[in-house]
């Protein structure tokens, strides 16, 4: 399992390994360690936003919505110390990984 | 008879009362100021500056962007004095002409005073943790491990910025021993926070918690506990190893990172915390150890004492392994996930807390090397004030020989401008200026300092210019 340090915005913000890429989401609800590819057909879910009244994220291609709550308690173990968040991501078959920038959307950037 | 009980408020203290126990603590007499700068023999003495607090909140959070502001300076100390009311201190040359010392250090009003007051001094000056790290996911024991063991692939080699500070200083030596200084609240009472998670039952780890600690205290033979060690390294290089000798020479975050520890391991909910900054420091230290015996013998030379140093590399190496595999991960197999997160907050938070005191470290030095710049600057700084062209609040100050301001620091820049008399204005250990009528020097923010008036009568005056730059356009 790769731990993986990156930055909680900006530049270097999303991990890429073995065809997964993870970013790091600050929610009103939680902050968490995100799968920036749905699960449905792998849309961009570092730009999804919550499903009004609801902690629930919605995909921008095909409305698929994912729970935040469950996320958190439940998704890739991760702690953010200051502007940097370390990640035990699963493994990929050993492949490496490379710190990208994806942009983010304003429900998954509030500080 | 009615036997209906009030319902149970858990205990919180108003801003105000808090401000008045504060105030009624830092008012014994072994809190007051000193008239010398350093406190001889004598570990129940430790400056407060008891009469500023009244001017200070400490009902609230102090942000991280504040954290070396002259509050958070104020509340170190004063938790520094509270935890170690719980230490055994006796003076080396006896108690002798300490004995009323001793007594109101262990009163029992200190005592009580201090416990009331702690938790929201702990809140203020730690709280800003809360901010700083934030655990989330599943965590299990395969990926705390994993976690913890990426320390080991981490480049620890590499000099902080506290030793690259004292090798670049203009004066390595005074540098070095300032350092040394900064160790001391730790070193001189080594693992006595540790020692608070000894007491109790929990089973077979509670065991393995106590073999660190025999280490630490040297397998009960003095002369090879490490607080011994350190007290050699001290006098080695010319420096006086009674308990707080220096206190007034202690950077806000050098308290910090003692303090740290005595507060998990004062509130035992925070246990598990601790046992993850433990890993961290333990692990950390063995190539910190190995840079600091360098250091110090290129600095003072083969003479230094560095045994302390040199002991700790190869102990620290089983002591790290130890906290993981014998503390760590049966804690986990015994007591579940849910003090993983815990103890990934303890880990991470200690580490925050030493990149504090690096820098806050490196720049004290740089500071006080900047002394002859700083007289310097008074002349341009000056000429905007007294030109009119900036017009910050003034405060006038009259005080006579010998006065001694205890050290302290400002949370912006300040410009001192002596009127007249003669001031020896002092930025930390070992590093001073005499600054007469008509002189002065620029304070750095949040920059440890102190002065002593060697003329009859000194009037100066304290112009909170906020950022002396702003004042030479």
């Amino acid at each position: 399992m790769p731990v993986v340090t990156f930055a909680v915005e900006g530049r270097d913000n999303c991990v890429a390994i073995g065809g997964s890429a993870y970013v790091y989401a600050r929610t009103e609800h939680g902050s968490f360690v995100l799968s920036a590819n749905c699960p449905h057909r792998g849309g961009p879910l570092n730009l999804a936003e919550f499903e009004p009244g609801r902690s629930r994220l919605v995909c921008p291609w095909h409305d698929r919505a994912a729970s935040v709550t469950k996320a958190i308690k439940a998704g890739v173990p991760a702690v953010r110390h200051g502007d940097r968040v370390t990640a035990v991501l699963p493994d990929h078959d050993g492949a490496g990984y490379t710190l990208e920038h994806r942009p983010m959307s304003g429900a998954l950037a509030r500080c | 008879m009615s036997h209906a009980l009030p319902p149970h408020k858990p205990f919180e203290l108003t801003p105000e009362r808090l401000k008045e126990y504060v105030v009624q603590y830092a008012t014994n007499p072994i809190y007051l100021d000193n008239e010398e700068w350093e406190n001889d023999d004598n570990p129940y003495r430790r400056q407060l500056r008891p009469q500023v607090l009244p001017y200070l909140d400490f009902s609230r959070v102090l942000p991280r962007s504040e954290i070396l502001h002259y509050e958070g300076l104020a509340a170190q100390r004063i938790l520094a004095a509270i935890y170690e009311s719980d230490l055994m201190f006796l003076p080396k040359a006896g108690l002798k002409d300490k004995w009323d010392d001793f007594k109101q250090y262990y009163s029992p009003s200190n005592r009580a005073l201090g416990e009331i007051i702690r938790p929201s001094l702990e809140k203020f000056a730690f709280g800003f943790l809360d901010q700083e790290v934030e655990v989330s996911g599943k965590w299990t024991k395969a990926e705390l491990e994993t976690y913890l063991r990426a320390l080991e692939d981490r480049d620890l080699t590499q000099p902080t910025l506290s030793e690259i500070a004292i090798e670049k200083s203009t004066d390595p030596v005074r540098a070095a021993k300032t350092w040394l200084i900064q160790f001391a609240p730790d070193f001189l009472s080594e693992a006595s926070p540790m020692l608070r998670n000894v007491l109790g039952y929990y089973g077979p780890a509670q065991s393995e918690w106590f073999k660190i600690i025999i280490d630490e205290y040297g397998y009960g033979v003095h002369k090879t506990k490490h607080s011994h060690l350190f007290e050699r390294t001290l006098e080695s290089v010319g420096l006086r190893s009674d308990v707080h000798h220096y206190w007034q020479y202690y950077l806000n975050s050098s308290l910090m990172v003692n303090n740290y520890f005595h507060y998990l391991g004062k509130n035992h909910e925070l246990f598990f915390r601790y046992i993850g900054a433990l890993y961290y420091t333990e692990t950390a230290l063995v190539d910190f150890c190995r840079r600091a015996a360098e250091l110090l013998t290129k600095v003072f030379g083969p003479d230094v004492d560095v045994e302390y140093f040199t002991e700790h590399i190869g102990i620290d190496v089983h002591h790290g392994r130890m906290a993981l595999e014998k503390l760590i991960l049966p804690l986990v197999e015994e007591h579940g996930e849910v003090i993983i997160p815990e103890i990934v907050r303890g880990f991470e938070e200690f580490q925050i807390i030493s990149d504090i005191a690096d820098r806050d470290f490196a720049d004290q030095i740089a500071w006080m090397d900047s002394g002859p710049a700083n007289k310097e600057l008074h002349a341009p700084v000056w000429e905007a004030i007294s030109s009119g062209r900036v017009t910050p609040p003034v405060a006038n100050i009259v005080e006579p020989y010998r006065e001694l301001s205890n050290t302290h620091c400002h949370d912006g820049d300040e410009l001192c401008h002596i009127v007249s008399g003669t001031m020896k204005f002092v930025a930390g250990f070992e590093s001073h200026q005499i600054l007469e009528a008509g002189e002065g020097t620029v304070i750095n923010r949040n920059r440890l300092h102190g002065a002593i008036i060697e003329s009859e009568e000194c009037v100066y005056e304290i112009h909170s210019v906020g950022d002396y730059r702003a004042c030479l356009s």
